[in-house]
């Protein structure tokens, strides 16, 4: 195991993705401030702290050769089930295993997909891709049982993103497609076709009342403004009423009345849009963008398989948590807990997002050793 | 080896690319809808985030008072704490805030349930609009909702003004009460321009429900800076500077005729368990008193009533929420004899002198009628009336048939509404032959003439009918629309509007025969051996007729064996009007089941009118001396407005 950075890895140092993500990062900070003004917690200073952490985290794992990594993408995957199972045993913690869980899962896909590459047959068919789905599977129930939703959403588009990456037969896309109109087939017949006899529902009996209440007010939004769709409702108004350039830093008033809930955790974007406009909004997706190119030039210019999964399915899992999170806030998709990377508050998700950010520098650095 | 310099490499970076295609198109896609949001609809947003921290505050109008003649309050407001709970600052108000509540304030099941339902109902109505839960917490409840406060979210406590009955169960059912308005009624006056919330009172029955438009007044609106949770954020309500809140504007006062002197001298005079009684100014047809008995406490109707005591308020077999001197009629028995007299002596075929001889009865066909005495020996109009001499009245209605009977009652108002119009009234029944052969099996027969002209067989009266008649018979036949109502004044005491005696029809009455009819009921108080002539005055001379009705059971009521008596016993008539020379009050009293007209109504009657006069020399006195001492004050005016030309 080497340790350290040496002088032949300086060039590779990927300054754009470094800078884009310390630029969010500060964005953060700036805008949880205004978030979590008085009377509430000034919860900024904490995320300072954390945010710390995170950086520790990611220069720790930059200075690992990634090899190493591979070799420990087993155990940490293992540890991370432990984590989740010891969270169903103990209780609530602190920490959010659910979070370091996307990162163990990526890092175990990746070295599965380095492993099984075959050179005469490299793309998967239903039965090969038994291991990956199980590699998934086994996480996403996890968190679902937890219960989080919304984590095993991000779990469930994450691998699926990957395993798609790694190229899959032609039958394997027709039969995701059917099961996508099979999804909509049920959201169709549970939410939206009506009859005049209540009518048998498919899954809707299984979900808990308050994530089919979400379901239901996406798909329709001005069912019930105060009820289930409050969230959504006020969060759009908090967004659209940002206009072009924004009430200003501490003027939002949706933000400064308590009208959104969780505005410092999911809904923290909300108050980026409220109070700095469309303008500011383009910036913060631009940077967003910019780590996803980065994300993605890691990968092309990786030294092996490994590495540009791992790349990938960081960058997907950033990309999901990103596109779920604004698409909830600003009404295109339904609420679900999701937090925005580096903009919402929280140390688990902050530190997770930086230790994927950490492998990014780490792949980018170490693509021409041998 | 680096990645991409075989071939599974190249596939790999072409997917890469594709990949970061789709990425970058979905951050577009999130660009397009704030975009939408932000731009395109940014202006909406805008306005909706005002809207949602500026919570309209109801600024509640104090309701008009009602007043007697005189200026006296009878119903006004008083401060109650009220405790409301608004829906949308309410979470999990059904499962847990009530349950709270209900564990704090001691309340049980139903009330819990009730408050369950208003707060679901609130949730349909407006979930921002406080739903009312509970009235007239007390001191210490108060205390205990305020040292909750935090773990009762959109729980709060409102100073509300309250309507007070001064008097209680006098005149409820004229004033009324109030309780929660319905959502039916709701959505009617709403659309009627009304702006009534749910939980708001309304006006039932008489005054309160006659007048509802005009003592309602209408709510102001402030506006107050508030978080989700309801709770006003200070500091912040000079964002809306430069935004007058909007002032309510208070009910219109409603000045009864009644006075409430004279109200209270008749409650107490009033001589038995159930009737009625009613005074009202022969010259105006303006109502002075109306006694109901039994009543109800308003107080405890307007929202404090519960449901067993509703409901025995509705079973009680007296009937308490009836407001007998207009929503019950009863024959009017020898009451009813001045109306025959005067069919009699203007049809012709009875001249003053006409005489019938009364042998105690008197036969038609083969069936004798009974005279109530023995035989009372010839008899013509004027002794007739004054010995009610049934005998007589059965001639009459033997000779003219029942039409021209009819025909007089009707014209003296008998058998149609009154038109008081405040409170709900029954037109009572004036037979007539055309009314017979609708009605009755067989159709129209001579005997019930006879009946119906001494007042028994159909002849059905409400008290104030009757009261209506004397008044018309003592000023010679105008007949007068009975009011409750002088005027209706601003707060500051403007008038808004009057309300003039109303001359409903002239009835031609030869000055002859109504003299005839008023020496008679003269004779019966003033002379002795008239029926009334133990309760006679000594300074006013009244003229009056007894009655003893006999009483067709009170059907639908079942009773217990020992009171049997009461039920089966005679209503007690007494109808007079005073003075005799020139009248200026009607009285009637209707004592149900009382016995005899004589002995249990005439000496109710004659109080009131007493009284009557000596509130009228105790009004001239004072009103004299105020007017040497301060001839212009406003107050005199103001009096003297108020008081009736009769009184001054």
């Amino acid at each position: 195991m080497q340790l350290g950075i040496e002088r032949r890895m300086v060039p590779h140092i990927p300054w754009s993705l470094i800078g884009s993500i310390l630029a969010v990062s500060a964005l953060g900070i700036w805008n949880l401030a205004s978030a979590s003004r008085p009377p509430h917690n000034p919860v900024w200073t904490n995320q300072m702290i954390n945010l710390l952490v995170g950086v520790a985290a990611a220069v720790a794992v930059c200075l690992v050769d990634y090899r190493f990594i591979y070799r420990m993408a087993v155990p940490v995957y293992l540890l991370n089930i432990c984590a989740l199972l010891a969270l169903k045993v103990l209780g609530p913690l602190r920490l959010q295993p659910a979070e370091f869980m996307k990162i163990g899962m990526v890092l175990m896909l990746a070295k599965f997909f380095h492993d099984d590459y075959r050179p005469t047959d490299d793309s998967y068919g239903l039965v090969r891709l038994w291991r990956p789905v199980l590699i998934s599977l086994v996480p996403m129930g996890l968190v679902l049982v937890q219960p989080d939703l919304g984590t095993t959403m991000m779990l469930l588009f994450t691998a699926s993103t990957l395993i798609l990456f790694a190229k899959v037969k032609r039958s394997v896309v027709v039969a995701l497609g059917v099961a996508g109109l099979l999804v909509a087939g049920i959201i169709w017949n549970d939410y939206i076709r009506e009859t005049p006899e209540p009518h048998g529902t498919l899954i809707r009996q299984l979900l808990k009342h308050h994530q089919s209440q979400r379901i239901a007010s996406w798909l329709d939004p001005e069912r019930d403004l105060r009820g289930s769709n409050y969230h959504s409702a006020q969060s759009k108004i908090a967004v659209g009423s940002g206009g072009l350039t924004g009430k200003g830093w501490g003027q939002g008033t949706q933000t400064g009345l308590f009208f959104l809930p969780e505005q410092h955790t999911d809904f923290i974007f909300s108050v980026w849009a409220e109070e700095h406009g469309f303008l500011m909004c383009l910036l913060l997706i631009a940077l967003y963008g910019c780590i996803l190119l980065s994300a993605m030039g890691v990968a092309f210019n990786s030294r092996d398989r490994f590495g540009a999964f791992v790349a990938v399915g960081v960058a997907a899992m950033i990309f999901w948590q990103v596109f779920e999170n604004i698409g909830m806030v600003s009404g295109l998709l339904p609420v679900t807990g999701i937090t925005l990377p580096l903009m919402s508050y929280g140390g688990s998700s902050l530190v997770s997002v930086m230790l994927g950010l950490g492998l990014l520098v780490n792949i980018s650095m170490r693509r021409h050793i041998f | 080896m680096t990645l991409g310099q075989d071939s599974a490499g190249r596939s790999l970076k072409t997917r890469l690319g594709y990949l970061g295609l789709a990425m970058s198109a979905g951050l577009l896609l999130l660009a397009v809808q704030l975009y939408r949001l932000q731009i395109a609809h940014g202006d909406e947003y805008a306005a909706r985030s005002v809207d949602n921290f500026v919570k309209k505050i109801r600024l509640h109008a104090d309701r008009g008072m009602i007043m007697d003649r005189r200026g006296e309050i009878l119903v006004d407001n008083r401060p109650s704490f009220d405790l409301f709970v608004t829906p949308a600052f309410c979470q999990s108000c059904l499962d847990e805030v009530l349950p709270r509540l209900a564990l704090y304030l001691g309340w049980d099941a139903d009330q819990l349930q009730h408050a369950k339902d208003v707060v679901k109902a609130g949730k349909l109505a407006g979930n921002f609009q406080p739903a009312l839960i509970r009235i007239d917490l007390s001191r210490d409840e108060l205390d205990v909702v305020n040292a909750h406060r935090i773990e009762l979210p959109g729980v709060e406590v409102m100073r509300v003004p309250h309507r007070n009955y001064r008097k209680g169960a006098v005149l409820a059912h004229l004033l009324g009460y109030m309780n929660e308005i319905n959502q039916e009624q709701l959505e009617r006056l709403n659309d009627g321009g009304a702006s009534y919330a749910l939980g708001d009172y309304v006006g039932r029955r008489g005054v309160e429900s006659y007048f509802e438009a005009k003592l309602r007044g209408s709510d102001g609106m402030r506006k107050e800076v508030v978080n989700a949770r309801g709770e006003p954020i200070p500091g912040l309500s000079e964002l809306l500077a430069g935004e007058d809140p909007l002032q309510p504007q208070p009910g219109s006062n409603i000045v009864l005729s009644i006075d409430s002197r004279l109200q209270d001298e008749a409650e107490r005079v009033f001589p038995g368990v159930a009737g009625a009684a009613v005074a009202v100014e022969i010259k105006t047809g303006f109502i002075l008193a109306m006694v109901s008995r039994p009543s109800f406490d308003p107080n405890l109707l307007t929202g404090r009533v519960s449901a067993s005591q509703m409901a025995g308020l509705v079973k009680d077999p007296l009937q308490p929420l009836v407001f007998r001197p207009v929503a019950q009629h009863y024959s009017p028995g020898s009451t009813f004899k001045p109306v025959t007299a005067l069919a009699a002596l203007k049809s012709g075929a009875f001249s003053p002198q006409t005489t019938a001889t009364c042998n105690g009865g008197y036969r038609l066909g083969s069936r004798v009628w009974r005279c109530w005495s023995h035989g009372h020996g010839v008899v013509d109009a004027r002794a007739a009336l004054q010995h009610s001499c049934d005998t007589y009245y059965y001639k009459v209605g033997d000779t003219l048939g029942l039409d021209p009977i009819a025909e007089m009652g009707t014209a003296l108002g008998l058998g149609s509404p009154t038109g008081i119009g405040v409170v709900a009234e029954v037109p009572g029944i004036m037979p007539s032959s055309d009314y017979h052969n609708r009605k009755t099996p067989g159709g129209y027969t001579k005997g019930m003439a006879l009946n119906s002209a001494i007042g028994q067989g159909d002849d059905n009266v409400t008290p104030l009918q009757l009261a209506m008649v004397y008044a018309a018979i003592a000023n010679g036949g105008s007949v007068y629309q009975p009011q409750v109502v002088r005027r209706v004044e601003s707060v500051d005491g403007k008038v808004i509007e009057e309300f003039n005696p109303k001359l409903v029809r002239q009835v031609d009455i030869a000055p002859e025969h109504q003299k005839i009819v008023i020496d008679a009921l003269s004779a019966v108080v003033n002379e002795p051996g008239g029926t009334a002539y133990a309760s006679r005055l000594k300074d006013i001379k009244v003229a009056g007729k007894t009655g003893t009705a006999q009483v067709a059971r009170l059907g639908s009521v079942r009773v217990k064996k020992e009171s049997m008596d009461y039920w089966e016993r005679d209503h007690a008539w007494f109808a007079s009007f005073a003075p005799t020379e020139a009248p200026e009050i009607a009285v009637v009293v209707l004592n149900e089941h009382g016995g005899h007209g004589a002995s249990d109504a005439a000496p109710g009657a004659m109080a009131i009118i007493h009284k009557y006069f000596e509130l009228k020399r105790e009004d001239a006195n004072s009103v004299a001396i105020e007017q040497t001492a301060v001839p212009e004050h406003p107050s005199l005016k103001a009096y003297a407005r108020t008081a009736p030309p009769s009184i001054r």
